[in-house]
């Protein structure tokens, strides 16, 4: 710097003079004290996060110590979230998940990467469990014949009760607990725990939905019950039968990555999985189909058996299983095809076929199936068999029937329920809720004080899966932690925690419990038993496998702990079981007793009861996120339907909304018809979990209870119902797309996998050019980050979790039925659902094929609704974004009316009050505490739409400059990109030419939904391709 | 021959009773807002203010809750709203036209009507103008729409339809306020001088602006009521070509339509016409107008009304020819599908039947001299108009391009309440209007009658008594053959 006197009107502390009154050092000292880098805003914001900590035994943190996932900041900065790993237990499989807390307060699910069920996907019931946990109408308090007491005062009872078995010598033989199947081995161990203080205490395991019959086929195939883990990704050809593996069976998510992955098509040349459907009421799976049989469900046995027989003729025998399982075939009404050209598909890609079995079927089916994946060479290659994590686990119906007839037999003193809701859904044949009544001492833990709640003398409150520790196994084996994010919002104990106290294990809180389990489990692994306490020096005395002892280090095992709580991992899977032996002469003897199923027709109607993708078994009725999720086919919220298909409903005299009666033996339900082209005909799709009495304000009296036709000995599905209309008013449903058909419009474009190859851009071709000139000047779009997404529709399955996960981050309103009937659902992110009538595909009108086309924003770069606004409140961003400046809007919805997509949604009222929690004065604190900080909630009279998770973004790239590097790719995950199960959703930026998105958009597929219009949209949607086999034509 | 002769060649009569003095003028038209009120003005003001009522009750509902009251939704944002707006605007039309073109074109008819439809037109546009004001979703801010300095130096968006709407409805306004104004001193002076009461007198004259009549006011007077004619003329064809731009430069199909400007400016004058008839039958029943308001006035409105018809008409059907023509499957899939067979056929079904068929009976002389027919059209017209720009407005926006966004919308009884209650804002101010105001122009009219030819007693003829009396108010004059006294 040369050295000039200064110019009069230059600042004087640039002079020389000044450098010499503040000498080098004196300011810039380096600082030693981290205080001194703060900036005066910097120090009062310390000094407020001092204060708020002052305050923070208000706070709702866990008491333990929980260890956040990988960017664990060294203690909680306000307004940054922290992420930590966690576990949900689902149905024969556990989700591994992240979970995003704002300063103590769980707000946003994920998956987790690592987690090999989850591989960073989740699904909608995932998404939507934060809610839950807010649930306002969630109980408070244990009730003692409903009068509300405290903990202690059950803890009393319960431990006198439990002491008086000890002191009379009976073992607890008058002691019961129903519990729902569990994966968690901390649970299992204390029903161990139990089984030690009271040896003749039992445990039932009830669950309306369950994969019993997978267990039960599995028993028969190879005595003993095993998991079976599908490689869809390595798979050529597979065969579902009656099986929705994508979006209601166990491993859902597992289900979809992989599926996708066989699926996914980055050049013509790619390979590309072939799935077959057979299948009485359409699925997200069967939709996902490359050819589609509606079948009843009754008849998917006698299908599978004479497609067995089919195979036989190719060279798969059978041995001793021929004759049953011709004595159980028969071709009638089967297309003659679907024997021949797939069985034919099946021996050709031999070892890499493979046949999935649904678990609403009987078990033989599974055997069979079984058998034929053996046969076929699946077993593998393309599947493999793993432990069950509860191996004692007994056939559902009957483990609750055997309850029952005890408590009838007044042999039952005291029944303590662990969760579930057996009283509401409970087969009608056992009376459940009637029984209950007898029991002196019952107890149910759960979240809501419900419908099995009211009946017992004793409720207490449950915790929630983000409020308690715990642990779950999923189907391969991987054990991981399930870490409290919050104290229990209501004083909840855990199953584990109950358990503990009925067997009064020295581990009474949760976390002691789980630890133990994950210690011994690792201790286990090295094949270390018997460990004793650390002692002071930080060593436990164990036993090898050779029974010398050997010393656990305790701060070793600490460190595996605390990874073990960061990566959500604690047990890795031990790879596949060594082949379970098939004992086909007890397969074949099964197969032989099967009855012929009961013919179906217009008298004798079939009812298939299916898990509701939102609701599952009912145990989602208070959440307003699911019941206002439109369902993946028929586009209802709020309801569930009598679903008939076109030719019954005509056979039937009935139509849409038409209220009927459904008879089954003496047992009888009223539900609104819905009429669901592709629906097997002369069978009624009903779903389980609508119809709850004592849900919440939100779940009760939502829909039909299908519950009272479901029995013990036809769970899945029974034959022999009438329907008959009855004299009710039409009932009054809302859905979200009223209409079905594309109108022949270029909007959703599919074309065969042999049409791909020979014209790969054929979706291009099919769309007209744009025919718009450019009103204004073009903007410069080639500078900096310029961000764009794709979505893959040969990808999406139409499971909707995206929509959820939307909701979940974007803080989107709910808005209740009748507002959704009159067209003003908020969802920033639809899933379209077309039938498309494509005969190139064997579609016809009763049968159509469906595809599902997500479209949210698609941020046009001519975008028709920034030039109609009148107060520039939409306008667009430097990186190419549409943006919405709520502050600006004035709500004229003009911008919505230009809009093409129709994809802006406008507050017409204050929807976040004034709609499904008007009653209660307003949004609840509690579902308020969900919301995400980084997203303005918006006030009514604004329009709002899609941002491409704009807060995400900026985060990102204030990451990425603080870092001093540039955003990586994939490094933003938009909400929906990141839970998309089937990685549909692509985002990033389309200025680098190495990115992802960039490589997707000018890939072959692509096309530009309404290009025509001339928006030149940056979202960019990819075609469908269905892999036709030209044999089925 | 006289400017105020009749062409008999023309088929053309007298525009004033025959035989009626400069007195009788002044006295009719001045008597109005000097005796007690009719009861007949008492009901319908009865009426018409329990309507401003619902009005006030439907638009304070709405501000405490939102628009969610209302039944727009998705994909119909705007609905009743904004067609209520585009109707009130196209009522709105008649008085500038009636007033300023027609003044132009020394059309003097337009004397006995012009008043009416002028202050038609201030109240129609106040009408218009609450819509946009309230339909928006935050009322509080309203004010962002114009261009007002503010430390975020944000401007409102000159590109948007709705900020030149804002302009030109704006202006229109407020010339037709001027114009209306202008013309109203002479008469407010007239009714200054009669006033017997000195509050009438304060008012009165504080309203007249100290005119005296002098040759020098009115040679200003004429001169200034020139130039805001020639100001206003070009506003008839600006104000709805804009309005209608907020649809046509939209890329919605139904609204990107480039006949959009002449087909609404046509429509609106129709729709201004039928509803200057409805109020002038009114009025004329009520006020015993018959001297002035003539069945030629009527029967010349009614062939303007036919002709307005027959191009609104031409503008459907140019729209079907042109989605036909142009190949595009969506303007195809809206005009030739969703217009007469979609879920809204009906409200085309009304607006093709009260615009283009019921006018047709105008090609009778019997049934456009008839004064209960005429009554009933223009009824039927104004409610063709309406569903006219309902069909626009909403049935464009029902089913647009991706079938999986097509919703039916259904008005809610506040819709009803905040329509039918701008019709009783309408029609509390013009009953104010006619009660206080002179509703005919007094000094325009006597401009049409012979006596105000100053050469007419050159020519000889001597001054005829007032026949008044002998005539008869009831007669339909304009039939009444020159010798008839």
């Amino acid at each position: 710097m040369s050295k000039r006197a200064p110019y009069p009107w230059e600042a004087w502390e640039t002079s020389e003079t000044a450098a010499a009154e503040f000498p080098k050092g004196h300011v810039t000292t380096p600082p030693s004290d981290e205080t001194l880098q703060l900036s005066r805003r910097g120090l009062l914001g310390a000094m407020a996060a001092t204060m708020a900590l002052a305050g923070a035994e208000g706070c709702r943190r866990p008491l333990e110590r929980v260890v956040p996932y990988t960017k664990m900041p060294e203690d909680v900065v306000p307004g940054v979230p922290s992420h930590y790993a966690s576990v949900f237990q689902r149905r024969g499989d556990a989700l591994g998940i992240l979970v995003e807390s704002h300063e103590g307060r769980p707000t946003k699910i994920e998956g987790n990467d690592m987690h090999p069920s989850s591989i960073g996907g989740a699904d909608l019931i995932a998404q939507a469990m934060v809610l839950d946990l807010y649930d306002p109408e969630r109980s408070t308090t244990p009730r003692k014949a409903a009068a509300p007491a405290s903990w202690g005062d059950f803890e009393n009872e319960l431990s006198a009760k439990l002491s008086a078995y000890d002191k009379d010598q009976s073992q607890g033989s008058r002691l019961r607990v129903l519990m729902q199947p569990t994966l968690s081995p901390t649970a299992l161990r204390m029903r161990a725990a139990l089984a030690q203080r009271f040896p003749k205490a039992r445990v039932h395991t009830w669950s309306a939905v369950s994969d019993s019959n997978v267990r039960e086929g599995a028993r028969l195939a190879f005595g003993q019950p095993v998991n079976t883990l599908y490689g869809y990704e390595r798979a050529r050809v597979i065969l579902s039968l009656d099986s929705d593996f994508l979006q209601t069976e166990s491993g859902n998510v597992r289900a979809n990555k992989t599926f996708a992955a066989g699926r996914r098509l980055r050049s013509p040349r790619d390979p590309m999985s072939r799935l077959y459907v057979v299948e009485p009421a359409r699925t997200t799976t069967g939709n996902s189909a490359d050819h589609r049989l509606r079948l009843p469900a009754s008849q998917v046995e006698r299908y599978a058996c004479a497609l067995a027989l089919e195979l036989a003729k190719k060279g798969i025998g059978l041995g001793d299983l021929q004759a049953p399982v011709a004595k159980q075939a028969s071709a009638e009404g089967i297309p003659g095809k679907w024997l021949t050209a797939v069985a034919s598909d099946l021996v050709a890609n031999r070892g890499r076929a493979l046949i999935v079995v649904g678990s609403r079927q009987p078990p033989t089916l599974h055997a069979l199936a079984h058998l034929l994946n053996d046969k076929l060479g699946a077993v593998g290659t393309a599947m493999a068999y793993t432990p069950v994590a509860d191996g004692d686990e007994l056939e559902a119906a009957s483990d609750l029937k055997a309850l029952t007839d005890a408590i009838a037999a007044n042999m039952v003193d005291a029944l303590v329920i662990l969760g579930g809701n057996p009283a509401y859904d409970a087969p009608a044949d056992l009376a459940f809720a009637d029984h209950l009544a007898k029991v002196p001492l019952s107890v149910h833990a759960s979240l809501h004080v419900d419908e099995t709640s009211t009946r017992c003398t004793w409720h207490v409150p449950r915790a929630h899966e983000l409020e308690a520790w715990g642990d779950a196994r999923s189907i391969d084996g991987t054990v991981s932690i399930q870490q409290p994010l919050i104290a229990p919002l209501y004083g909840g104990r855990s199953d584990i925690e109950l358990f503990a106290l009925m067997a009064g294990a020295p581990d009474k809180s949760g976390h002691d419990a789980v630890k133990n389990t994950a210690q011994t489990m690792l201790l286990e692994a090295r094949g270390w038993t018997a460990c004793g306490a650390f002692d002071q020096t930080g060593k436990a005395e164990c036993r090898d496998s050779a029974g010398n002892p050997v010393f656990a280090q305790f701060a070793d095992v600490e460190r595996q702990w605390n990874r073990a709580l960061a990566t959500g991992i604690s047990q890795r899977p031990q790879g596949p079981m060594p082949g379970p032996t098939l004992r086909s002469s007890e397969i074949s003897a099964a197969i032989d007793k099967r009855r012929a199923p009961a013919p179906v027709g217009p008298t004798s109607l079939e009812v298939t009861f299916a898990p509701c993708p939102k609701m599952v078994d009912g145990r989602h009725a208070n959440n307003t996120w699911l019941q206002e999720m439109p369902d993946p086919i028929t586009k209802l919220v709020w309801d569930n339907a009598a679903i008939l298909s076109q030719a019954t409903a005509k056979q039937l005299g009935v139509q849409n909304k038409d209220v009927v009666s459904i008879a089954l033996g003496p047992r009888s339900i009223r539900a609104g018809v819905w009429v669901v082209p592709g629906q097997a005909d002369h069978s009624i799709a009903l779903t389980l979990g609508w119809g709850r009495t004592k849900a919440g304000r939100i779940g009760d009296r939502r829909g039909f209870d299908v519950y009272p036709l479901r029995t013990s000995d036809a769970l899945g599905f029974a034959v022999g119902a009438q329907l008959t209309k009855t004299a009710d008013s039409p009932y009054f449903f809302a859905q979200t797309q009223e209409n079905d058909s594309t109108e022949g419009r270029p909007i959703a474009h599919e074309a065969s996998l042999a049409v791909y190859r020979q014209k790969p851009n054929f979706a291009e071709l099919d769309s007209p050019p744009p025919r718009a000139l450019p009103l204004w000047n073009q903007q410069d779009y080639s500078k900096g980050h310029q961000w764009g997404m794709t979505v893959d529709l040969n990808s999406c399955t139409g499971c909707s979790a995206c929509v959820i996960a939307c909701m979940a981050e974007n803080n989107v309103p709910v808005v209740g039925k009748l507002e959704v009937w009159r067209g003003r659902e908020m969802h920033w992110l639809r899933v379209d659902r077309y039938y498309v009538d494509r005969p190139e595909a064997g579609a016809t009108a009763d049968e159509p094929v469906t595809i599902h086309e997500p479209l949210m924003c698609v941020h046009c770069e001519e975008a028709p609704c920034e030039n109609v606004c009148p107060v520039n409140a939409t306008t667009h961003g430097p990186e190419g974004l549409n943006e919405m400046a709520y502050n600006r809007c004035i709500g004229t919805r003009y911008c919505a009316n230009n809009c093409p997509y129709k994809v802006r949604r406008f507050n017409y009222l204050n929807w976040h009050n004034d709609s499904v929690w008007k009653e209660t004065g307003g949004l609840p604190e509690t579902l308020s505490m969900q919301q995400n900080p980084n997203v303005t909630v918006r006030f009514r009279g604004v329009m709002e739409k899609c941002t491409y998770c704009v807060q995400r973004i900026q985060s990102a790239k204030i990451r990425a400059k603080r870092e001093q590097r540039d955003v990586r790719d994939g490094e933003i995950r938009t909400a929906c990109q990141q839970t998309c199960p089937a990685d549909a959703i692509v985002f990033g930026d389309i200025n680098d030419p190495s990115s992802t998105v960039t490589r997707l958009t000018r890939g072959d597929r692509r096309f530009a939904l309404l290009g025509e219009v001339g928006t030149r949209p940056r979202t960019t949607h990819l075609a469908k391709v269905r892999n036709l086999n030209p044999e089925m034509a | 021959m006289a400017y105020w002769e009749p062409i008999r060649e023309l088929d053309e009569g007298y525009l004033v009773q025959p035989g009626s003095t400069m007195r009788d003028i002044t006295d009719e038209i001045s008597r109005v807002s000097e005796n007690r009120a009719p009861l007949g003005w008492w009901a319908c003001f009865l009426v018409a203010v329990t309507f401003a009522g619902i009005f006030c009750l439907s638009v304070g509902y709405l501000f405490y809750r939102g628009v969610g009251v209302w039944g727009n939704t998705s994909p119909v944002y705007w609905a009743w709203d904004i067609t209520n707006f585009v109707w009130w605007v196209g009522i709105g039309h008649a008085g500038t036209l009636i007033s300023a073109i027609l003044f132009i074109f020394r059309q003097r008819w337009r004397t006995a009507i012009n008043r009416f439809a002028e202050a038609m037109t201030l109240f129609a546009v106040i009408c218009a103008l609450i819509f946009p004001g309230i339909h928006v979703g935050r009322v509080w801010v309203i004010y962002w729409m114009f261009p007002l300095p503010n430390q975020m130096t944000i401007w409102p968006n000159f590109k948007s339809p709705l900020i030149w709407d804002l302009f030109a409805v704006g202006t229109y306004f407020t010339v037709s306020l001027l114009f209306w104004y202008t013309g109203l001193i002479p008469d407010l002076a007239t009714l200054r001088d009669r006033s017997l009461t000195k509050w009438r007198q304060r008012v009165y004259g504080f309203l007249a602006l100290g005119w005296r009549g002098s040759n020098r006011h009115w040679q200003n007077y004429e001169r200034a009521y020139l130039i805001l004619a020639a100001i206003s003329t070009p506003l008839v064809l600006s104000v709805h070509s804009v309005v209608s731009m907020d649809f046509a430069t939209s890329v919605i199909p139904g609204w990107h339509t480039t006949i959009f400007p002449p087909y609404f400016v046509a429509g609106a004058i129709f729709s201004g016409f039928a509803m200057v008839e409805t109020v002038l039958l009114i009025a004329r029943s009520v006020f015993k107008l018959h001297r002035v308001v003539l069945m030629r006035h009527l029967e010349l409105m009614n062939k303007f009304l036919l002709f307005t018809s027959m191009l609104v008409g031409y503008a459907y059907a140019m729209e079907f020819f042109i989605a036909w023509y142009s190949g595009n499957e969506y303007e195809m899939a809206h005009f030739l599908k969703n217009r007469p067979t979609g879920p809204f056929w009906w409200a085309w079904a009304w607006m093709v039947g009260c615009n283009v068929v019921v006018p047709q009976l105008y090609w009778f002389k019997r049934l456009r001299t008839s004064i209960p027919v005429m009554f009933v059209v223009s009824i039927l017209i104004n409610i063709g108009m309406w569903f006219e720009r309902f069909v626009i407005i909403v049935s464009s926006l029902n089913r647009d391009f991706l079938p999986s966004s097509w919703g039916y919308y259904r008005p809610t009884i506040v819709d009803v309440g905040t329509f039918t209650g701008t019709l009783g804002i309408f029609f509390t101010l013009f009953l104010l209007f006619m009660r206080w105001l002179p509703m005919v122009a007094i000094a325009e009219v006597k401009g049409t009658m012979p006596q105000a030819d100053p050469h007419r007693h050159v020519e000889g003829e001597r001054e005829r008594a007032p026949v008044a009396a002998k005539v008869g108010l009831a007669a339909e004059s304009g039939l009444v053959p020159e010798g008839a006294e």
